[in-house]
């Protein structure tokens, strides 16, 4: 493994599909080089994941591919890229599409007709081309990512997994040799993730060479190379096999490993795990005692009984129908309770429902039929703002509510609506800043702030009206892991604290590591509500909701295990060893 | 719920030329700006009510029908009070109401209330790409007409986050209806300031995106779908030549004014 790679590659040297040479970049008004003396080459046909925390400079290498920069940023940029031996230098992004493809993570952002044939249509049209050359490219396009049939689908009434499939398709359509994605799963549920990795493995299969921009370290292990990032650098470059296994370097730098790789590493096995497949294997050679001779796991699979919670409920749902107007019904027949101090994760595929029936607790929706009660009180009987002190819900997108000049302004607007006195106000933002880690930035501007404390910033403003219990939807969308691991300490402790919590989330470890109890929905229903421990032990259920348990998870399983983190697998491992 | 308002279906409407179609919307404005008096708007309310008719647009008109009752409500008492022309009916200084003021009010709001019912049809009836294509043979600059049609497919999502950050303001306890018509405005500075990040986010995000699909690369480009023109677009046309003739010509005669005795 290279360490630093300087391998520069001029146009004449060999076929090369993409060659950064010394590229810098710093974007007007900042002190600090985004991207900073990088180089690196792809060969015809190669594969390379990039990955690194937050700010490592991912994105910005990526929009330096088709001059987005510094075409769209204005800043300073030195060095050459050069595509199929050509130097981008004075080119247009327009002029690149044809060679270089690029898919985003926001998919709804490049989607811009009203049905999918023209949705890939559009860069042809851009391109000049004839209806008859147009006609001959859509259908291969859209049979390559899986959509054959959907021409005449209104692209907004697709799946985020199809949207995303559908971005691709467009790109395709041009037949560019190079496709960039940068993070194209970030906004996806499970299916929707899985949907577009296994047409990246396909796009690979078929020759095409490809940049993809990835948190999840597991998905890149079919790359040929992957490089590491940090502050602007490539720090570490190598396939999958030697940088997957660096666990230290990855953590250090913010990202991922696979779980299963650290699995293996504690038990003394030095090899890196293709899949989980490979992983029981490497362990069944290493843990000979593991397995019988007639194959039937060792180890009696039981999940745990779930624990009772004498205390009475802060929700309750009974009987809930709900429908939009004019639309489908969105949430049929909910009945739950949840009560203080629960760990809840919602989990389903978009469109499940999941943000409807929080925002039916919060008050925001109004019942169609059944009620909703909020310590004993009808839901229906009281205006959201009566319950904010019972019922917090931190949005999605924190960028949906931010609008102060100071941080400290943004947390004290909650509680300032509610009339409470100057120094409770001071005292509650004080206490919150400091439960989020922010007190050093009460006089920062919040628009100037990362993705990572902007959401925790939003997290302090709801805790400011302290809740009894937080919902949070998604709140580790588009965060790195390094970040991620920061929000959920800090659930955690709320929790701790006695605050109950609902999550909403599309990510399996999260689930496994935090939540203690899983509510499942699809099509407006509850399919499950009970303990973790009880959701990953039902094969039958997990198969049948497209919620893939997290690889460590499903790696126990062979073993006749239910381990929801690396740290627990590792240690019932251990008594084999 | 659609976020659009583009009904998916083959009328007669649906199937005009996009130029038709455009032209219509052109025409259509023409004709009711050139008028005041509401008996002279009635005829061509009536032709706006067949074509939503005929184009099934009704859902739409259903779901925008608070706008319409605010639109036609405010405009018509707005310019009945302010409007101070003609013989009083009624005189309380700050309160002129007369004949011409009546008329002229409920005129005003008629008049909105069809500019807004046209673009309605129109939209019912028209996919963004027609649109681009309508004004581009009309002679927009096709970057041009891309851009005005774009802020069409961008505009309900704008007003999907403008709902969402509305109902996150509200669940931190702030009354967006306190005080008195200034203060409510200026009370939605917690809305308008997050909305108006997202927007310029979401656009600068687009144009990345169309630059990256090749948009800008030709001044002209080719068109996937195939538009013929059908002697029903003919026979639009020449209707609509009349109808804006006819209104220039109300207008002309003196017909469509507000009479002040």
């Amino acid at each position: 493994m290279t360490t630093k790679p300087r391998t520069i590659e001029t146009a004449a040297q060999t076929p090369l599909a993409v060659s950064v040479a010394e590229l810098s970049f710093t974007y007007q008004g900042s002190e600090r080089r985004a991207l900073s003396g990088v180089s690196f080459v792809q060969a015809r046909g190669e594969m390379i994941g990039i990955i690194g925390a937050s700010g490592a400079g991912k994105s910005t290498l990526a929009q330096c591919l088709n001059r987005i920069i510094p075409e769209f940023e204005a800043g300073d940029f030195h060095g050459v890229v050069a595509i199929e031996g050509q130097p981008l230098d004075g080119k247009h992004v327009s002029e690149i599409a044809g060679t270089v493809g690029m898919v985003f993570q926001d998919f709804e952002a490049q989607l811009f007709s009203t049905n999918v044939a023209h949705e890939v249509a559009f860069a042809m049209e851009q391109a000049g081309m004839s209806r008859d050359q147009m006609n001959r490219r859509i259908g291969p396009a859209l049979e390559a990512v899986g959509l054959a049939g959907f021409e005449p689908r209104d692209p907004t009434t697709l799946s985020g997994g199809e949207k995303q499939r559908l971005a691709i398709a467009a790109v395709l359509a041009l037949g560019p040799d190079i496709i960039v994605m940068d993070e194209p799963t970030t906004d996806l549920d499970p299916e929707g993730k899985a949907e577009v990795f296994t047409l990246i493995r396909s796009l690979r299969e078929r020759g095409l060479s490809l940049i993809v921009i990835e948190h999840e370290t597991g998905e890149l292990r079919a790359c040929d190379r992957i490089l590491l990032m940090r502050e602007g650098e490539i720090v570490a470059e190598a396939p999958p096999d030697q940088l997957l296994t660096r666990l230290d370097l990855l953590e250090g730098h913010g990202v991922h490993p696979p779980e299963i790789n650290r699995v293996l590493a504690a038990l003394g096995i030095a090899a890196h795990a293709r899949d989980v497949d490979h992983a029981e294997a490497l362990i069944r050679g290493h843990l000979p005692g593991l397995a019988h001779d007639d194959g039937s796991p060792a180890i009696e699979l039981r999940a745990a009984p779930a624990a009772e919670n004498p205390a009475p409920p802060l929700v309750e749902v009974e009987h809930l129908n709900f429908s939009y107007p004019g639309g489908p019904r969105v949430l049929d027949s909910i009945q739950l309770a949840i009560r203080p101090g629960e760990f809840i994760a919602i989990i389903g595929q978009n469109g499940s429902g999941k943000t409807t029936l929080a925002k039916q607790i919060v008050g925001l929706l109004k019942p169609e039929s059944g009620r909703v009660t909020i310590a004993g009180r009808d839901r229906a009987a009281l205006r959201p703002t009566e319950t904010a002190h019972e019922v917090g819900y931190v949005f999605q997108n924190p960028d949906h509510q931010i609008f102060a000049a100071t941080v400290e302004d943004e947390v004290a607007f909650g509680p300032r609506n509610f009339g409470l006195a100057p120094e409770e106000v001071k005292r509650r933002c004080a206490e919150v800043l400091s439960a989020v880690n922010l007190e050093n930035q009460r006089e920062s501007d919040p628009f100037l702030l990362g993705k990572g404390e902007r959401q925790r910033l939003a997290v302090a403003s709801v805790l400011a009206l302290q809740p009894r219990l937080l919902i949070l939807d998604e709140p580790t969308t588009g965060l790195d892991y390094r970040e991620q691991r920061r929000m959920m300490s800090l659930v955690s402790e709320l929790n701790a604290a006695g605050i109950a919590i609902v999550m909403i989330t599309h990510t399996p470890w999260l689930v496994a590591a935090y939540a203690r109890r899983v509510i499942l929905m699809r099509r407006g229903r509850l399919l499950f509500d009970g303990p973790v421990r009880e959701f990953f032990a039902a094969d039958a259920l997990l198969s049948s909701s497209s919620f893939r348990a997290p690889e460590v998870t499903a790696l126990g399983r062979r073993f006749g295990m239910i381990a929801l983190t690396a740290d627990e697998l590792i240690e019932r491992l251990a008594k084999y060893r | 719920m659609p976020i659009y308002l583009y009904i998916e279906r083959t009328g007669v409407l649906h199937r005009l030329h996009p130029t038709v179609k455009v032209f219509a919307l052109f025409v259509m404005f023409w004709s009711v700006y050139w008028v005041d008096h509401p008996l002279a708007l009635l005829p061509i309310g009536l032709l706006i009510l067949a074509a939503a008719e005929s184009a099934g647009a009704w859902p739409n008109f259903y779901r925008l029908r608070w706008l319409f009752v605010m639109v036609i409500l405010f405009t018509t008492l707005t310019w009945m009070i302010f409007y101070r022309r003609g013989p009083a009916l009624i005189d309380l200084r700050i309160i002129h109401l007369s004949r011409a003021s009546l008329l002229f009010g409920l005129g005003r709001g008629l008049k909105l209330a069809e500019l807004l019912a046209t673009s309605v049809v129109f939209l019912s009836t028209t996919k963004i790409e027609e649109f681009t294509v309508g004004l581009s043979t009309l002679g927009v600059p096709y970057r041009a007409g891309f851009a005005i049609t774009l802020a069409f497919r961008l505009a309900p999502l704008f007003m999907d986050s403008a709902i969402t950050v509305y109902q996150a303001q509200s669940l931190r306890g702030y009354d967006f209806n306190r005080g008195g018509p200034l203060e409510r405005i200026r009370r939605y500075v917690p809305v308008i300031i997050p909305v108006f990040m997202g927007a310029l986010r979401k656009a600068n995000a687009t144009a990345m995106a169309l630059e990256a699909r090749g948009f800008g690369r030709i001044s002209r480009p080719t068109s996937f779908i195939e538009y013929p023109v059908a002697a029903r677009d003919v026979a639009a046309s020449m209707m609509l030549v009349a109808i804006g003739a006819i209104y220039f010509t109300i207008y002309y005669t003196g017909y469509g004014a507000i009479p002040l005795r």
